[in-house]
């Protein structure tokens, strides 16, 4: 458990979390019709204006990067966090960050990350969380875990995203894109609505105040599909029931859905909130105001919702009129009251990921240290190019037979090859269906980053690869491994900048010690190409 | 109509990256989906729909209008033969 000392929203709807929340009650929405970047097909967006863009830049630094710092800056007005700069830990969530700079080294993640974290003063190591659209949550998830583990005693967790040619095009070809303002859950629901803005929380340990904890948090795979969720939502519903365990439900004001309005989403998030008991729970689905602002999404809703609950309200699922899914739930378009002071906020992603997390109002916020979990390398397979084998033949020599290798990218190639090495020389048993899967690495998905602007660079030959673009996101290759291995545990991925063999330890440890789980699955994969890669992966055993 | 067919085994394996797919055993009746046949998912068939584009300049927004046309190779060709733009 963590409390929240401060928060901002950065968004076409305001620069502060007062001005986001008095827009959203008055009903504005900055989802606008869009024609532009050279794409062939319109979609509606939630964009920052030119007045505004200008308004957020800061000299030497990305608009994404700008992004980042204006919000984290705004968040510290409202709090101090002492002069130890070694107890601060900055967390980023974003699914592409720097896109626009593919090709140079500003692209790599934890580049920006540090970029980011030197504007704000900050002197440790920034984690970049990179866990497809649920990564908002993990990365507040993340915070708690090193908070808990009293490895720092402040966390500024920071979800941002920029909007480009590169991602709208990825998500229209996969049609998941709507031409009209998204409308979340309804019957007429026909896609998302890419949206950008940036939004802080700032975690501390231990707080003498009343105010907002997170109070505990999980994550499981469907292990079903890289992209498709389970129409079961098993995943989902798994990751609620983990939190919601020994908790009295009558204590929630609501629960903040993904609710991207895709046809898929939707209606597996009605199932998994059906089969977790919460159907006369009010909903709130916020895409409607924003679109889905992706790395943002997780920050900035539960900031909203933290708001609101304040506020004594439900907000309104903008865009709702009549319910298009087929489990039961209670979703209104209109605001409704609430005394209650609880939430669970939930996010579902590519890569087969759900997460849910319970945050609560409270007094009771003394703090609580985890108890130390030990990790014991079991067992670790070690593969490189050095040692003169191209990775498809080690593939064809050692393993074989799983034709959909070749549709994956070098990087879940790289995974799933380590994997299945891996299950080779450890006995039988070390690996169960609760295993979690922590990846980590330095250039993100850069291979099929390029392959992927490979088929949009050209306008006359425009033609965006939906299978090349779902890679570009790194932690898929976490869900290529967890539907091999029939993984239903948590699965993560963490961009560092460099191999920093004592931060992965303390992260897994942190993760772990919140964990039923008895092994894991964790390392570092980094690929280049067939004949460019390294991998350094083992199955921990825990010792609690 | 063999030609096409031909074309289309070789365009779908490309892109689609069936390497362990022999051009001989890609039976152009075999259910492109499910269990049975190919075993194609629902990204295969988003990819499928930018082939038909890139190499047929045939534009179908809707991926649902395409179950009927993506059964089999052989029904896909139909389709094309019938709609091609180049």
């Amino acid at each position: 458990m963590i409390s929240v000392l401060s928060t901002n929203i950065t968004s076409p709807l305001g620069f502060t979390t007062e001005e986001n929340y008095q827009a959203v009650l008055s009903g504005a929405s900055a989802l606008k019709r869009h024609k532009g970047w050279g794409l062939p097909e319109p979609f509606a967006a939630s964009l920052f204006s030119e007045e505004q863009k200008d308004e957020l830049a800061i000299e030497g630094y990305t608009f994404f990067e700008a992004l980042a710092i204006r919000s984290i800056r705004k968040a510290l007005t409202y709090t101090s966090l002492g002069n130890d700069f070694s107890r601060i830990v900055l967390i980023l969530s974003t699914t592409k960050g720097n896109i626009e700079a593919l090709g140079e080294e500003l692209y790599y993640p934890s580049k920006a990350a540090q970029r980011i974290a030197e504007a704000v003063g900050l002197t440790t190591n920034p984690i970049v969380v990179c866990n497809a659209c649920v990564s908002g949550l993990s990365a507040q998830l993340l915070a708690d875990r090193l908070l808990s583990a009293n490895l720092y005693d402040y966390a500024i967790v920071v979800g941002a995203e920029v909007q480009s040619k590169f991602i709208v095009s990825g998500f229209q070809a996969l049609k998941a894109v709507s031409e009209e303002p998204c409308r979340p859950f309804d019957i007429e629901r026909n896609g998302l609505n890419p949206g950008e803005g940036a939004a802080t929380i700032i975690f501390a340990r231990t707080s003498d105040k009343e105010g907002w904890c997170l109070m505990d948090g999980a994550t499981c795979n469907d292990a079903f599909h890289i992209i498709s969720p389970s129409p079961q939502g098993e995943g989902l519903t798994a990751a609620i029931n983990t939190v919601m365990e020994g908790q009295d439900k009558s204590r929630l004001a609501t629960v903040c859905v993904h609710g991207t309005a895709t046809l898929y989403n939707d209606q597996m998030e009605s199932k998994a909130i059906e089969q977790a008991n919460l159907s006369d729970i009010p909903l709130s689905a916020l895409k409607g105001y924003y679109g889905h602002t992706m790395g943002a999404a997780g920050v900035l809703e539960t900031i909203l919702t933290m708001r609101a609950t304040d506020d004594g309200l439900v907000l309104p699922s903008k865009g709702f009129t009549e319910p298009g899914i087929s489990g039961k739930v209670s979703i209104s378009g209109e605001p409704q009251p609430t005394d209650k002071t609880a939430f669970l906020k939930i996010m579902s992603g590519f890569g087969g990921c759900n997460v849910a997390a319970l945050f609560e109002k409270t007094t009771d916020n003394r703090q609580q240290t985890t108890g130390k979990t030990t990790l014991i390398k079991a067992h670790t397979i070690r593969i490189s190019s050095d040692d003169g084998q191209t990775l498809t033949d080690i593939y064809k020599q050692q393993i074989g037979n799983y034709p959909k290798f070749y549709k994956m990218d070098i990087l879940s190639r790289l995974a799933f090859v380590a994997t299945e090495l891996l299950k080779k020389v450890s006995p039988r048993g070390d690996l169960e269906g609760a295993s979690p899967v922590i990846l980590f690495n330095h250039s993100s998905s850069v291979v099929a980053d390029r392959v992927y602007f490979d088929t949009i660079r050209d306008a006359e030959n425009f033609f965006p690869s939906p299978s090349v673009f779902v890679y570009t996101l790194p932690n898929i290759t976490t869900g290529e491994v967890a539907i091999r291995h029939h993984l239903c545990g948590e699965t993560s991925f963490y961009i560092l900048p460099k191999k920093d063999e004592t931060l992965i330890q303390q992260i897994l440890e942190a993760t772990l010690s919140c964990s039923k789980a008895r092994s894991v699955i964790s390392g570092w994969i980094d690929a280049e190409s067939d004949t460019s890669f390294e991998c350094d992966l083992s199955m921990y055993n825990i010792i609690s | 109509m063999e030609q096409l067919i031909k074309d289309l085994k070789l365009q779908i394996k490309n892109a689609l990256n069936l390497e362990e797919l022999p051009l001989e055993e890609f039976d152009e009746n075999a259910p492109l989906f499910g269990d049975e046949g190919i075993g194609l998912d629902s990204i295969d068939i988003l990819e499928i729909i930018v082939l038909l584009e890139k190499e047929y300049g045939i534009r179908l927004a809707n991926p649902k209008e395409g179950k009927a046309i993506f059964q089999s190779v052989k029904t896909i060709a139909e389709y094309v033969q019938a709609n091609r733009k180049k």
